[in-house]
């Protein structure tokens, strides 16, 4: 009888099937893998049964998802409603730097991109360049640990100290089931983009920018209308050459308008809202409504559903963004009340929740978050719901290949 | 009626004071260098940095904070059934 030992050198994650066809003699053998056999005698009359060996990574091999945005533009309210439809809350790493910027819940880690920073605050300040800039991030390793962490394999993963300014020592980052990799750059250098399972664009127009931040910075002092206007400005043709670009890569770009509802609004309170979906992207089917592929313009607001000024209008239609063929459904207006979110929800298809009503819940669930009474928490909220259901589909065919291998 | 503005915790508050000092004067001489854009840059990281720890500090419950500690007493005791 031959007796098999399996060495894996890739990591203790893999999975390695032993099967015994019947018939032909195969034997599968995998890069990185060593295998050894030792056979009690040298010479077998008969060789019962070939051994085949079908090695895979895990079916806990980890999906990564890009969400790109600007500072101060709801990346954290987005990364809430995300790992809450994962179930379980995200929190800083336990036991670690206090000022870690990385997220941690049962299912997913969030890394913030800002700790591959290759200058530190007085190095951007001594070369005169911008975080958005290019030069000031280390996209070699940013690339070396999302593969590594992708293939199974821990690293150890700089800390950018947004409160000093400084690059602190390493923290350790496991792989888990789903990485988010969240910041400015995740979708700029072409290696990164590659390792992307699903990518996101948060899309803030100007004018909702300039009233977001003087919502989040006049309380501070130092701060007046001048200095928000001047900060943004600056950093203004940086955003334009480095961040904006990465869009057109984007399979979801969340755009954020300001209403059309109200003639000359600058208020930035009541928003028109887009979410932009990408044809054609493997595992994801774009929301639609009512009918999908026709052009349509819904007022919902009438006996079913309360609606104060100025109201409630959906938009839904096939589109052209950047060269690519792209599903738009918008949202323009508020809602009053977020339990009649449920009346809206019915009308909408292919939202990847598991039962009727999930999108309400869980907006219900964080009915204190910005955005909750509009565009931007429904289409953040359906984009949790697809992300969940790509990961489903990923982690079933890769758990499905390689029965198949063995068939072969 | 008074409404209190909580502010982050002071040294971010005074360096984002201190920051636009800065980004005011380094611009002052030409508005459109490499120093005044990475200046006004740095305004922006220490306004997120502080709005974020605003943010920590406003989700506190001073109920919540107390039960935290002392989840035995009268007021904090929870039975699932």
């Amino acid at each position: 009888m031959a007796a098999c030992t399996v060495y894996s050198t890739l990591s203790l994650k893999t999975n390695c099937f032993i099967s015994t066809p019947s018939s032909k003699t195969h034997y599968g053998f995998h890069h990185k893998q060593i295998v050894l056999y030792t056979t009690s005698k040298r010479h077998n009359k008969r060789v019962n049964n070939p051994y085949v060996i079908t090695c895979a990574a895990s079916d806990s091999q980890t999906v990564v998802i890009g969400l790109a945005a600007d500072s101060g533009c709801g990346k954290s309210t987005f990364m809430r409603r995300l790992t809450s439809v994962f179930g379980g809350t995200a929190e800083p790493p336990k036991g670690g730097n206090p000022d870690s910027n990385t997220l941690i819940s049962d299912t997913t880690t969030v890394i913030c991109l800002d700790d591959y920073h290759s200058l530190d605050r007085t190095g951007r300040k001594e070369k005169g360049v911008t975080a958005l800039d290019p030069r000031a991030n280390d996209f070699d390793l940013m690339y070396e640990q999302v593969k590594a962490i992708k293939d199974g394999i821990s690293v150890q993963k700089p800390i950018y100290n947004h409160v000093t300014g400084l690059l602190d020592p390493p923290e350790l980052i496991k792989p888990p089931k789903i990485l988010v990799i969240e910041g400015l750059h995740p979708m700029y250098d072409a290696r990164v983009r590659d390792l992307l399972d699903f990518s996101i664009y948060l899309d803030i127009s100007n004018e909702v920018k300039f009233a977001w931040k003087i919502q989040r910075d006049m309380a501070e002092r130092g701060h007046s209308l001048e200095s928000i206007k001047a900060s943004i400005e600056a950093r203004k043709p940086d955003f334009d050459a480095y961040i904006d670009p990465q869009k057109q890569y984007a399979d979801a770009v969340i755009e954020v308008l300001p209403t059309e509802l109200i003639p000359d609004d600058n208020e930035g309170k009541i928003l028109r809202v887009r979410l932009i979906q990408k044809e054609g992207v493997k595992n994801f089917s774009p929301v639609y409504l009512f009918d999908d592929g026709s052009t349509i313009s819904w007022i919902p607001c009438g006996r079913k559903l309360t609606c104060s000024y100025p109201g409630i209008k959906f938009a839904y239609g096939p589109d052209a963004y950047y060269g690519n063929e792209v599903s738009i459904v918008e949202m323009d207006g508020q809602f009053d009340r977020l339990d009649e979110l449920i009346y809206v929800e019915s009308h909408l298809s292919n939202l990847s929740s598991k039962f009727y009503g999930e999108v309400t819940q869980q907006m219900l669930k964080h009915a204190d978050f910005p955005g909750s009474n509009n565009g931007t928490g429904l289409f953040q909220t359906i984009v949790g719901l697809k992300i969940r259901e790509l990961y489903e589909q990923l982690v079933a065919s890769r758990a499905q290949s390689p029965v198949k291998a063995a068939k072969a | 009626n008074l409404i209190a503005v909580r502010a982050a915790p002071d040294s971010i508050s005074e360096k984002v004071e201190e920051s636009i000092k800065n980004a005011e004067e380094a611009c002052s001489g030409d508005p459109v260098s490499g120093e005044c854009v990475a200046a006004w840059d740095e305004v922006e990281e220490l306004s997120a940095a502080a709005s974020h720890a605003r943010d920590k500090k406003k989700n506190t419950d001073p109920l919540d904070a107390y039960c935290k500690d002392n989840p035995e007493t009268d007021e904090c005791r929870t039975y699932d059934n």
